[in-house]
Parts: structure tokens; sequence; C-alpha cells
């Protein structure tokens, strides 16, 4: 029995590792000349590692944890200290509140918050078309829901931004059933929200890239980088898989690769349904890095988080090395304001970032490095955290999300409907269809060996 | 008179029918994030908009009723 595993990121390396541990012979073909997909570690300092994609978890994402503790890997605790900066009204100037509760109505935070309570019980998690309401639901936008649910203002400035930092996506991209649906896929809102006790809790320590460097270690000369997948082409006998650099046989393949990325891959036969759908948008995240000599800010008694309701930083929050060797301010600019800084020169990004964390927290010196990862614009990504189903895509796309295409299997964290979206989702995913293909060797080698009895 | 009214607000948000008139909000597992569903429903029911800080300082539906008397 051989496999390939097209993509290996989080998804993809666990699906390896497991069909590996099987005694199954598998070969994982990645198009960078990296591994990680959506985790990505940039080195702030030496031996000081940031995470400049996924990076955060929680005690309710299992599957990782047992990740974690299988390759000797520690969390580093999220937790904050100090006052938070808000810049919500205004000319962007940041105000000092203590904790993380924002200076705006908290009648009008619990209208949004009863609404979204409302929305999550009426979809079903584990199969969001089936929901009662489904197609209703399917059809709106997000954008479309909140002018009909929230009437006070401040409901109204913050839905945008707490979307952006949930689930990096613009209101006007996503269906209602989809943001219903991620909400409680996650955990429920609060859950998803919070950093002590919630989906935030906990940092890899020395990055999440890690978890994808070691498994790939493991795997060693199984993995190929530098080829990217052109064609899945099937036949009677098997799979041929045509990468930029040759093709591989296999009896059966693991697509791990975000949907639409899986769509531009050459089918035959082709996919009686795609992977996403018209209104399947990419994941509006771009991650920016602004590193200091130290974290300064701690002794103005603030903890670096911040809100703010005019980008292009949209939140931003202390990523410092626990070994304080430097300070680290992660800038989230997301939704709308990920597409309108994409389109910026590094120059003018640079110039706009250093401008906002100035007023935001005043007195600090200019940093010394800037890192900017545009998730948007990668091609080997199309978007970040995850894919953004939009009108009509869960109804149609739903009921495919894990039917295999003959021999073709499907893995990644938009096939998972717990923790869709995050690592955990990808890890399930991964074990997920591994499971899946062996089950298929099972049965075929049934099937041979039944076949045989018959001759006796 | 608000105490039953304010205590049932505080069952349903916290999902939790042990609430008395003076149980702590935060002790019986409220955050932020269900403090101000608290305070949209009192708002809806007395027409009370009461901030985060005043729930803070009365996070028992006792103590709550009697700021919500106060500022009815």
């Amino acid at each position: 029995m051989s496999v390939v595993v097209v993509g290996a990121g989080l998804a993809g390396l666990t699906a390896a590792t497991d069909l590996a541990a099987r005694g199954v012979e598998v070969t994982v073909v990645e198009a960078r000349e990296r591994v990680g997909g959506r985790l990505h570690g940039i080195e702030v300092a030496p031996g000081s590692w940031v995470d400049a994609g996924a990076a955060y978890l929680g005690e309710r994402h299992t599957a990782l944890t047992a990740l974690m503790a299988e390759l000797g890997l520690r969390t580093t605790p999220t937790t904050m200290t100090g006052d938070s900066r808000f810049a919500l009204h205004g000319n962007g100037e940041g105000r000092t509140r203590p904790g993380r509760f924002p200076p705006l109505s908290a009648v009008a935070l619990g209208e949004l918050f009863d609404a979204l309570d409302e929305l999550t019980r009426a979809v079903r998690a584990d199969a969001p078309w089936l929901s009662e309401r489904a197609v209703r639901l399917d059809a709106l936008t997000a954008d479309e829901w909140a002018r009909e649910h929230l009437r006070h203002p401040d409901a109204r400035l913050f839905f945008p931004l707490f979307l952006g930092e949930m689930m990096a996506a613009d209101p006007r991209d996503v269906s209602v059933l989809h943001m219903g649906f991620y909400l409680t896929s996650g955990g429920g809102v609060r859950y998803l929200n919070a950093f002590a006790g919630g989906a935030q809790e906990d940092r890899v320590a020395g990055g999440a890239h890690r978890l994808c460097e070691l498994l790939a270690v493991r795997l060693g000369g199984r993995v190929r980088l530098g080829e990217p997948v052109r064609a899945i082409h099937q036949d009677g006998e098997g799979v041929t898989v045509t990468t930029s650099a040759g093709s591989l046989r296999a009896d059966a393949v693991v697509v791990a690769v975000p949907p639409s990325l899986a769509d531009a891959i050459d089918h035959r036969p082709g996919l009686p349904v795609p992977r996403s759908g018209g209104r399947t948008a990419p994941g509006c995240a771009v991650k920016v890095h602004l590193i200091y000599p130290s974290p300064a800010w701690r002794e103005q008694g603030l903890s670096g988080w911040s809100v703010n309701a005019r980008g292009p930083l949209l939140s931003t929050v202390d990523d410092s090395p626990p070994d304080g060797a430097v300070g680290v301010l992660t800038g989230f600019v997301t939704g709308r304001e990920a597409h309108a800084f994409a389109r910026l020169s590094p120059g003018e990004q640079r110039e706009r970032a250093f401008e906002q964390a100035a007023l935001l927290f005043p007195g600090l010196p200019e940093p010394t490095a800037f890192h900017v990862t545009d998730w948007v614009n990668e091609d080997y990504s199309r978007g970040c955290y995850a894919a953004l189903f939009g009108p009509g895509d869960w109804t149609r796309l739903g009921p495919h999300l894990v039917a295999p295409h003959g021999r073709v299997h499907w893995a990644g964290t938009e096939t998972s409907t717990e923790f869709f979206g995050l690592m955990e989702g990808a890890i399930r995913s991964g074990h997920r269809v591994a499971a899946e293909v062996a089950k298929r060797t099972t049965t075929e080698v049934t099937t041979t060996h039944e076949r045989r009895d018959e001759h006796v | 008179m608000n105490v039953d009214a304010v205590s049932d607000i505080f069952r349903r948000v916290l999902e939790n029918d042990e609430v008395r008139a003076d149980s702590d909000f935060f002790v019986m597992g409220g955050d932020s994030l269900l403090a101000t569903r608290v305070l949209s429903a009192v708002a809806r029911s007395w027409g009370v908009e009461l901030d985060f800080d005043d729930f803070m300082t009365s996070p028992t539906p006792d103590a709550l009723a009697k700021k919500i008397a106060s500022m009815a």
C-alpha cells in the first residue's frame, strides 16, 4: 500500500505520520521549500521565535496537546498583566483601561453576544448544512445579519473587530451559517474569545512551526519540498500524482491543502463537487511583528494588548520571548484592513504600522526590526486562519466535506467540523483521514483474500 | 422586588440553577463577556443602562437589583 500526501502542513504531516506508523509507504509532496504551511516561525533574536501564522492553543485542544507531548514540546502561557489600550473613537490615540474590556457600552456588547449566542445555538456544529434554518442562514452575509440584529452603534462598531479577531473575516465575506458554525466549532464565543481558560491560553514554546519541523524530521526522506502538485489522475489500478519535478504512483492520495488550492489541481476524473464555492474567500489575515530592544510598555504598566477601530493594526498583543531578549508587539491586520494593507508598498506598510504603534504606545523607541506576513497573498496558503465560506457554500459543499473522490481523500483544518480553522482541527483531520485510508487498505486486502479463498 | 427577576437572568446567562440572591456572578463562573449579556437583559427589562464597572461593584442579584432600583 502506497499513499501520496499533498501538503506538508500540520494536517498532511499528521496523516503521513499515522500512515507510516501503520506500515504504509508514504510520500509527502510540498510546494514550498519549507514544511509547516500556515504554521511559520520568525527568529526575532538568536534562538527566539515568534509565530507568523497559527499560534494559540487551549486545554480543549486535546489532539494538539497530545501531539506536543509526543514531540516533547511545551507550552508558554500567554499571561497578560497590565492595562490595555483602546483606540475606538476619534484620532487613533490610545486610551488606557484596566483589563481587556473595551470602553464601549456594555449593554451594546451584550446585545451582540446575545445575538451570537442565539445564532450558535441554531447551528449544528457536526453538520452545519443540516441545521434547521440552514438554507436561510446560508443565504445571508454576516454583514447583513449585523444590520438586522445590531441596533446599538457600539455593537455595530465592535462586531467587525470581533469577527476579524475571531476568524480573520470581513463580515461581507462570510455567510451567517459559516459564522455561527465557526464560533460553535471552536468551542463557542466565550471559549474562542478568552486567553486565560480559553483558546488563547498558551503558545507553543519555541514556536508552533516546531510541530511540523519535528514531524518532518521523523518522516525524513519521505518529505519532498519544492514540488507543487499539478495533477492527480486516477485509473483502475491506482493514482498518478504529477508534480513540477515528475510523477509519483500510489494506491491512494491524501490532499491536505486549503480548499481553493485543492481545486487548482487538475483532477481526473474531475471532481463532482468542487472543494470551494464561488463565494469562498481567503481568510484575511496579515500579521506584523514590531521588534523593540525590550518590552518597555510593561514599565508603563501596559500589557501590550490594544484594540483599535482604525487600521492597520486592529489589535496588538505582547509576544515577547520569555527570556526578555527583545520586546515583540504582534499586530493583527484582519478583514477589510488586510486587503488594504496588503496593497501598500513595504515602505508604506512600515510607516503606517510604526505610526500607529507610536500613537498607541507613546514613548517607545523606534522598532529595531519589522516583519510582515501577508497570508492573503501567499500562493500556497491563500489566506489564514482558514478559508471563509460565503453565502451558499456550506449548503453546497458541506455534504461532500470529507467524502473521498475515488482514491483521493481530503484533510486540512477546513475538513474538520471540530475546531475548524485551528491547529486542532488540522490535526484531527489528519488522524481522521489516516484512519479512513487505512480502512481502505484493510478492505482492499480483505477483498483480495476473499477472492483467493473462493479459488481454493 | 427585582431580585427574583435578576436571579433568573443570572441563571439563564450562567446556565446554572444554583444562583441565589447573594451569589457572586464571577464566583459562579461568569466573566466580562457574560456580564454584558446580563446588562443587556437588564436594559431590556427595566430600561436601565448600566456599565461594566457598575456590575463589578454589584455582582450579586441582590446588589444589582438595588442598583437598578436606585437608577430606574
